[in-house]
């Protein structure tokens, strides 16, 4: 695969952990595809190998990524302890799987800052992707983000 | 009977208000208290859930899970028995399992490679011919832990004078336990989610009936009307709410209603939640069936672990239906209840300051905690704080 191409995986990774750190939910919902199909599935690393369906987020279609967004903006807005994320990533591996698909994998960590706490690691993982490429650019149509911690230290409000 | 804890490591005997509805905040952030709790509660003469016969259906399946400080084995054998062991090797007291969870022909403990059946037999030890003279393998099996079940929930007790478990849960509990785990215990595990809440393990077990339409606020976002419903209590500290499922009005907020689906059989029992003494919740709403295994790790640390399941008759369309709505709706980043967990912390830190946690919601004033609750009233946590403070021995103002 030619350098516009991975620019182009890398660039959507980017904004999506951007939008984030930023708590914007639509900038977050923009980095996915608009097709049905699109999905986002936040699991354990415990349950997958365990062959274990369960997720902590198990959104597997475009209406539910929509309705996280709805969920976060406007049912838990005020109910929950503010927070900063810092989410660092990193391509471990890009193939192709389809005319203009990529699966990629990347290593994962989030920071975690509570208003008025200290910083700590929320959990690490890796990223399994599907991402469409086209001319206009890419846009993630799976992610399956995999978290390392058997217990996460908290509870969690925003995707990872 | 149970023994009431010493005040002796506390700076001061805790004493408790004359009144009922009061419970001192000091109990959430005492870190000698918690060490007590650990003896008398954890350690003493009470049932502990640890798991569901349907997280280990074949031989050899195990799961590691702590009581308090305690390291717990749970095996299924070669004869199906579930059995649960102190998970520390009978030679030197090492850990013996370190995994969560698996599949095993045997344990074996690999500082001095002694090897254990799954029924808990020392069956290896190299090295035995020098062992001391009166040394028999017969002696140095697993510590096996006294076990009951109920419907394939396994509980434990460390206590020498635990009562029979029938009677420990009741027959209101046993009532609502027997519809969380949908009629006859046939379940099949669909997977975990674990966190720990930065709250003392007793504010984690005191959510109330009456906070549920004030601080869910989807409840009010989705037009999800709760219907009619109970609150049992038992004198040792048990709570079960059971409520009606009205038919969920979509008000257009979800573009994929099917998550809150019902698609079970029985809406009057649609709801119903178990808190058992001392800290476990048992929860089946919707067709969510989640078992909240909790550890109680420090004064200001719990760890739950959410368990889902299925029910063994259920087809392939259902099994995803339950997974999709247990993912997304009961847990730590559940739409229902993540408001629940960010509550946990709050209280934690606001109960360092002086005074008591009060309750109003049914209070009637009478001397004795009330078993005569409504649904919606918080009253029902109160029979579980008289049976805690008599359990730990502290004493009301009027008896100091």
């Amino acid at each position: 695969m030619n350098a516009d191409t991975l620019n182009a995986i890398d660039a959507v990774q980017t904004r999506n952990i951007a939008a984030l750190d930023a708590q914007d939910m639509a900038g977050w919902l923009a980095t996915f595809c608009t097709d049905p199909e699109a999905s986002y599935i936040c699991i354990s690393a415990e349950n997958e190998q365990r062959g274990h369906a369960i997720a902590l987020m198990f959104d597997d279609s475009r209406a539910r990524l929509e309705d996280r967004v709805s969920i976060v903006t406007k049912v838990w807005a005020g109910t929950y302890q503010a927070y900063r994320t810092r989410h660092f990533f990193q391509r471990l591996a890009c193939r192709q799987a389809a005319p203009g698909r990529f699966e990629v994998m990347s290593n994962f960590s989030i920071a975690m800052t509570p208003e008025g706490g200290v910083s700590s690691l929320l959990t690490t993982g890796v990223y399994r992707d599907l991402i469409e490429v086209s001319p206009a650019g890419a846009l993630i149509r799976q992610r399956r983000a995999v978290y390392d911690a058997d217990a996460l230290p908290r509870y969690v409000v925003f995707p990872f | 009977m149970h023994t009431p804890a010493h005040d002796d490591v506390r700076a001061q005997p805790l004493v408790w208000s004359d009144r009922i509805s009061q419970v001192p905040k000091e109990v959430f952030v005492s870190e000698p208290l918690f060490e007590q709790e650990l003896k008398t509660i954890y350690y003493g003469d009470c049932w502990h859930p640890v798991a569901h016969a349907g997280e280990l259906p074949e031989v050899g399946d195990f799961k590691t899970f702590d009581l308090g400080r305690m390291p717990l084995l749970i095996a299924r054998g070669k004869d199906r028995e579930l059995r649960v062991f102190l998970n520390s090797c009978t030679h030197r007291g090492t850990q013996v399992e370190t995994a969560t969870c698996g599949n095993r022909p045997e344990f074996e403990c690999p500082y001095h490679r002694w090897l254990f059946a799954l029924e808990g037999d020392l069956v290896g030890c190299p090295g035995s011919k020098e062992f001391a003279p009166d040394f028999d393998k017969k002696n140095f099996g697993l510590k096996p832990v006294r076990t009951a079940e109920y419907l394939g929930l396994l509980f434990v007790t460390l206590g020498e004078a635990t009562p029979p478990l029938d009677e420990w849960l009741g027959e209101s509990m046993r009532s609502t336990l027997s519809v969380v785990l949908a009629g006859d215990g046939r379940l099949k595990l669909l997977g975990y989610q674990k966190v720990r809440y930065a709250v003392n393990w007793k504010a984690y077990n005191d959510n109330d009936g009456f906070h549920a339409p004030l601080l869910h606020t989807g409840f009010r976002l989705l037009n999800w009307q709760g219907g009619q419903g109970a609150q049992f209590m038992t004198p040792n500290g048990h709570i079960s709410i059971e409520a009606q499922l009205k038919p969920i009005q979509s008000s257009g907020f979800l573009k994929d209603p099917s998550l809150i689906e019902f698609k079970g059989q029985n809406p009057e029992k649609g709801s119903c939640v178990v808190e058992l003494f001392p800290v476990s919740v048992l929860v089946k709403h919707l067709d969510v069936i989640n078992l909240r295994f909790a550890i109680a790790r420090s004064h200001d640390v719990t760890e739950v672990h959410y368990a889902y399941f299925s029910h063994a008759d259920d087809d392939e369309a259902m099994v995803r239906h339950r997974l999709r709505q247990s993912s997304n709706l009961l847990g730590p980043c559940g739409m229902v209840t993540m408001e629940d967990a960010a509550i946990f912390q709050r209280i934690h830190i606001g109960s360092f300051t002086p005074g008591y946690a009060e309750f109003q919601k049914g209070v009637t004033g009478g001397k004795e905690p009330s078993f005569d609750v409504k649904q919606n009233d918080e009253t029902g946590q109160l029979p579980k704080w008289e049976y805690y403070r008599k359990l730990m021995g502290f004493k009301r103002e009027a008896e100091a």
